[in-house]
């Protein structure tokens, strides 16, 4: 890719063609750089801010790096032994998955739920149509903080509410599910909307004759929806799978900041919410050992790559069998 | 053709970067601007006018940010290399991990500390230290503490009120736990304390060591008997349910003192300020200060550091010097309760017989005193960061009744060891 400029360069110094050879052949080779060319500044930014940072992770994760010190010495592969058999790192990695889960499965179907309510006419859809993704436009902070206000343990409203019908208040911090609950449904809010908005725009393109004969063939509501809708907007499935695997990998925000105990990153007495970003962060900013940390985000990225596959490839199985 | 067009733009930019940049790196000679990084509330504006005026050459950019936050930038920034302020003010807890990147801060013996150093009260100097005798940072406040109590409170549990009754009524913290025994038989609706975590700290920082021996840095936080009396005192109050269960300076925290959720909670000096602006106005006069006890110790304090990565070290050192000059110290203290680690200041009459109007008129000035001069000074290691957290979650997992103390603390001796492996 990077090769695109240099072999026009090449063109340019290669004395004037003799008079035998056409003109063409530059020419075509020239539009055929073009769109390199273009997609070039992307390639750039990508390569300094995407490939160069990992590389370099790479190199600190095989040394024994201190954040502020530097380097202490090459270890090998020292930190990712050290990290398969940590028992904080599969904690952490359990937690992860099980907020994934937790977060994604709802948040699909309420998704498609929405997506095809907002694809009927509806009086003001333009309006609810805009309202849905206002949950992903505040920032993430502010829905943490307010969140975990809201599941506070003692002035909370989440436990207020339950107290009116005779519940006995939560410490929704303290136990492993309740805590996951909580930022599943952070989570939740935060995406639905925008994951609706992505169904809703694809299914606007399923074609009409296809409801129409399915309509004449007497198939229901329901039964079109699963049968027409969701395979035709598969591909766009898929998608949003694949970015909420990764997303749902990489969740930090929302549980570092539910923590009300303070900015370490352990996620609650017992790590029960801590995510191996989190982890990540309490390794590099806390102990300050970069080495290690370096080796969770590189392992964080080989499971974003892995987990996405599996995923996209039950998706694709499970949409097809419906 | 085509690709003059793609390149001007991109040559135009780097020109403009490379302009950009050099642009910057010329220093001015005559004006010097230095940066001065705090966190919470230093008090120190007023200060900073009137230095300027002194120095007409000299203009103060001050950073405030929060306590965690101002600790994690000042890591990454002198990893970096570049971003860290002139003068970095670094809190006692913070110092120790500091030390191992001793060569990132300029040595304030070479400056000449060494000659100060009778300012400060021993151990507070002392911790500033680096070993062999280098000089890492000048002290500014300490965290004398003392025991913050609501009498309205102890007076529904049928307990005395009045301070010096009051600080009989808990000479150590055996007696502390039973009157939180007493206070809780009465259900007052209050519970008696904070969390079990603010009784702890309290408890360690009396000790003269930790987790860490003082002797070669080792870890003896698996035998120390200090911290494991005061893992269990604390932890029975905690599992008792005799604590509101907040963690300081949350949200949580700061409810719970506008609605009097709790009775006591044992407060370093520079506290005071953060009850006063939980509890607001409608609190004022609703709160006492008392002996902790245990009589006296030291949680918190902070230190003014010169990172080697500033422009102007001498002029840095200077402005640090000033700062923590006894007659500054002095001014803090009275003008924003900022607790003095300097003897000779906080024995100054004017110090001595400053009341706090929020909190009762309580005599702080002599209360905070008198625990810093029975105070005996605490260790912590260089790793003391990295293991502490460990016994803070133990010790949440006891008060959350998830797990008894036994259980609890051999957990966070296994944690710690992992830890430092």
């Amino acid at each position: 890719m990077m090769r695109a400029p240099a072999s026009e360069d090449l063109g340019q110094r290669t004395p004037a063609p003799p008079a035998a050879r056409p003109r063409a052949p530059r020419g075509v080779r020239l539009r055929r750089g073009a769109p390199l060319l273009f997609v070039l500044p992307f390639l750039v930014i990508l390569v300094v801010f995407g490939v160069l940072p990992l590389v370099f992770l790479a190199w600190i994760s095989l040394h024994d790096w201190h954040l502020v010190n530097g380097d202490n010495g090459f270890v090998g592969l020292g930190n990712y032994v050290a990290l398969l058999g940590d028992p904080n790192f599969y904690n952490a990695l359990w937690n992860t998955v099980t907020i994934f889960l937790e977060a994604s499965v709802p948040q699909v179907l309420l998704a498609l739920g929405i997506a095809a309510l907002l694809n009927r006419p509806l009086r003001g859809g333009r309006l609810w149509r805009t309202g849905i993704l206002l949950p992903n436009v505040v920032s993430v902070v502010a829905v943490a903080l307010v969140f975990g206000q809201l599941f506070g343990h003692h002035y909370g409203i989440v436990n207020w509410l339950l107290g009116q019908v005779g519940i006995a208040p939560i410490a929704w911090q303290s136990s492993f599910w309740s805590s996951h609950l909580a930022i599943a449904v952070m989570v939740i809010w935060r995406w639905t909307g925008y994951n609706a908005l992505i169904y809703l725009a694809a299914m606007q393109a399923v074609p009409k004759e296809l409801y129409e004969a399915a309509a004449l063939d007497g198939a229901g509501r329901w039964r079109t929806f699963w049968s027409i809708t969701v395979p035709g907007i598969r591909p766009t499935i898929l998608f949003t799978v694949l970015t909420s695997t990764v997303g749902g990998l990489q969740l930090f925000t929302e549980p570092q900041l539910f923590d009300s105990s303070g900015v370490a990153g352990t996620g609650g007495d017992s790590r029960q919410f801590q995510t191996i970003v989190m982890y990540l962060y309490e390794k590099g900013m806390g102990t300050l050992d970069a080495g290690y940390s370096a080796a969770i985000s590189w392992i964080v990225f080989v499971l974003c790559v892995v987990f996405a596959l599996v995923n996209v490839g039950l998706v694709r199985k499970l949409v097809r069998a419906a | 053709m085509t690709r003059t067009r793609v390149f001007v733009p991109v040559l135009a930019l780097t020109a403009a970067t490379a302009l950009l940049a050099s642009s910057c790196s010329s220093p001015s000679e005559e004006k010097v601007t230095l940066s001065v990084a705090t966190f919470g509330d230093f008090g120190y504006e007023p200060l900073f006018k009137q230095y300027e005026k002194d120095h007409p050459n000299i203009k103060i950019q001050n950073r405030v940010a929060a306590f965690d936050a101002h600790n994690q930038q000042l890591l990454t920034q002198l990893a970096s290399g570049h971003g860290a302020a002139d003068i970095e003010a670094v809190d006692e807890q913070y110092l120790p991990q500091l030390r191992q990147s001793a060569d990132k801060f300029v040595d304030l013996a070479s400056m000449g500390a060494q000659q100060l150093s009778s300012q400060w009260a021993p151990w507070k100097w002392d911790q500033g230290l680096l070993k062999g005798g280098g000089v890492l940072g000048l002290g500014t406040d300490m965290g004398g503490l003392a025991m913050c109590y609501r009498p309205e409170l102890l007076a529904k549990a049928g307990l005395p009120t009045d301070r010096e009754q009051v600080a009989k009524l808990w000479p150590t913290w055996e007696k502390y736990a039973e009157v939180a025994d007493r206070f809780t038989a009465a259900n007052t609706g209050a519970k008696f304390a904070d969390s079990a975590g603010t009784i702890y700290t309290a408890m360690i920082n009396q000790a003269p060591e930790n987790y860490f021996a003082r002797a070669d840095d080792a870890f003896i936080g698996d035998r120390n008997p200090n911290l494991k009396h005061a893992f269990e005192v604390a932890g029975a109050i905690g599992a008792k349910g005799q604590t509101a269960g907040v963690t300081p300076f949350s949200q949580e925290w700061n409810v719970a003192i506008k609605q009097a959720s709790f009775a006591t909670i044992a407060c370093p000096a520079w506290q005071l300020k953060q009850i006063t602006e939980a509890g607001g106005a409608e609190n004022k006069g609703k709160w006492d200060v008392t002996t902790v006890p245990g009589g006296s110790g030291n949680n918190g304090g902070s230190f003014l550091t010169v990172p080697k990565q500033g422009k102007h070290p001498k002029e840095a050192y200077d402005l640090a010097v000033w700062l923590t000059a006894p007659a500054q110290q002095k001014q803090l203290f009275l003008s924003a309760g900022i607790l003095p680690s300097e003897p000779a200041v906080y024995h100054d009459p004017e110090v001595l017989n400053k009341t706090d109007e929020y909190f009762s008129n309580a005599p702080t000035g002599k209360i905070f005193a008198s625990s810093a001069d029975d105070l005996r000074p605490n260790y912590r290691g260089t790793r003391d960061r990295d293991v502490a957290p460990e016994f803070g979650r133990a010790l949440g997992r006891v008060e959350s009744r998830k797990q008894g103390a036994e259980e609890a603390w051999g957990q966070a001796v296994q944690g710690a060891r992992n830890v430092l492996k």
